[in-house]
């Protein structure tokens, strides 16, 4: 039985009047993917972004319920939101590197952690690289603008950004939305051996990635989670009809 | 550099899964076999129980099948590989049928009988296995040369199938074999002719994975 990483028990989340989740509970696994499905709009994504507090940077934007990280809930008065986006690390759907070389990449949050130490730098690139699958790929242009890179490598970097902060869990948006097949194959392997170490947490809107990389799976429809499982009995024999429905495409 | 290592490791050992319900299989096709030739009741209603291991096999792997396909999502080669190990496991299962089938008449019988077409019906087993190993080992190597020779090789179970015919009419006629023992023993030769052809099948679904294409009359 895994540990619990996160344990969310009825979150509600409003943007100003609009409630975009509603009584979502759910408990995300160490050493598991959780993968989170359903049409454009169905609160997936705002879930995801609440797991750090992403969605502290909209105004209107206010929850209740609790979201507990290791037994503490992150909305609390005072919880410190820097030291949780550093064990809760993220990857976007577009690749974001920063326009600075590879090695600055991956160096940028553990420098602003204030690591100076050459040497501890550019042992925490190589490792990071390294899990990310992408080190033999760039070892020996590190000072080349990360800009340079195919958007697949520029994923992986992204992917090795946020290992280097050593998180706990990763959330990744569409992670391979942007990318060509062999490159969301890297990714989805990259994932796969990613999980032996981290919590995973991926939104996505293929059906069929959500099948093949996933270990659970949590199917969300206007605001609400219809089912939640694992993976293999959500996609071969779904308890609910509507979950049902979206997967074989009958509907969304 | 490959990826989906692990789509591959689970085609592995859905292979060697495979391998073992064609090895278990086959022990009971000999066993049920031997107990008829030694009349031996108690050992083949022990026999007909151990059936179950054979259907859990099967279920077994068409679940792992199933898996993979929801998993994996496989296409072109793999497509056809996992289509054919979940038809093959259907031969399989009917070759342990079949053994049961045997068994059961040796249960049926109600007295000991000299054993009669000993050499032929042992031959139909020896070579039935040797398809079912050989479909198998072709279908690991995806291995068309094998694949083809099995399909060939059922002749020889057909001939043998005719021979004990024949004697057992031979039999008949001179009124020298026990009336339920010749029918019983023509309804044992037919199911070992059967298995024959459900190795056959493996080894056509065996061509098909490598071809993609069923093989031509």
């Amino acid at each position: 039985m895994s540990e619990n990483v996160f344990k969310i028990n009825n979150l509600n989340l409003y943007y100003g009047q609009f409630q975009a989740l509603k009584n979502i509970s759910l408990q995300l696994k160490k050493n598991k993917v959780t993968a989170l499905i359903g049409p454009s709009g169905c609160g997936k994504s705002t879930f995801l972004r609440s797991l750090n507090r992403m969605n502290d940077l909209i105004d209107d934007c206010h929850i209740d319920g609790d979201i507990l990280y290791h037994q503490n809930n992150i909305y609390q008065r005072g919880y410190d939101v820097i030291t949780l986006r550093t064990k809760v690390g993220m990857v976007f759907q577009k690749p974001n590197p920063f326009p600075m070389s590879i090695y600055d990449n991956v160096v940028y949050g553990p420098r602003c952690q204030g690591i100076k130490n050459k040497k501890k730098l550019d042992d925490l690139v190589e490792e990071s690289l390294k899990k990310a699958a992408l080190w033999e790929e760039v070892k020996d242009r590190l000072k080349d603008s990360a800009l340079d890179l195919s958007g697949g490598q520029q994923q992986r970097l992204c992917i090795a950004r946020a290992i280097a902060m050593e998180p706990e869990v990763i959330l990744m948006d569409e992670p391979t939305s942007a990318l060509d097949p062999i490159a969301t194959l890297k990714i989805e392997d990259l994932i796969n051996e990613l999980k032996e170490n981290y919590a995973i947490v991926i939104v996505t809107h293929s059906m069929q990635q959500a099948a093949r990389i996933s270990d659970e799976t949590a199917f969300f429809l206007m605001g609400e989670i219809i089912e939640y499982g694992s993976t293999d009995t959500i996609f071969s024999n779904p308890k609910e009809k509507q979950t049902e429905d979206y997967i074989t495409g009958r509907f969304g | 550099m490959t990826y989906r290592t692990r789509f591959d490791q689970e085609l592995e050992e859905l292979k060697i899964s495979l391998i073992k319900m064609g090895d278990l299989v086959t022990k009971h096709i000999h066993a049920s076999l031997k107990y008829f030739l030694e009349m031996n009741s108690e050992l083949a209603e022990k026999l007909i129980k151990k059936d179950e291991e054979v259907n859990e096999m099967e279920y077994a792997i068409e679940r792992e099948c199933m898996r993979i396909i929801l998993r994996e999502q496989p296409v072109a080669k793999d497509l056809r590989l996992i289509t054919s190990i979940l038809k093959m496991i259907t031969d399989l299962e009917r070759i342990g049928d079949h053994a049961v089938d045997i068994a059961k008449l040796t249960v049926f019988m109600e007295k000991n009988e000299e054993a009669f077409t000993v050499k032929e019906t042992k031959n139909m087993v020896d070579i039935s296995e040797d398809m079912i190993k050989l479909a198998l080992e072709s279908f690991v190597n995806q291995d068309l040369s094998i694949a083809r020779k099995v399909v060939e090789m059922d002749d020889l179970v057909d001939q043998d199938f005719y021979t004990i015919k024949n004697q057992v009419a031979q039999a008949i006629r001179e009124s020298d074999i026990d009336a339920d023992y010749a029918i019983y023993l023509m309804m044992v030769a037919k199911y070992l002719e059967r298995i024959g052809d459900h190795a056959v099948n493996l080894a056509e679904w065996v061509i098909f994975s490598i071809l993609g294409k069923h093989i031509e009359d």
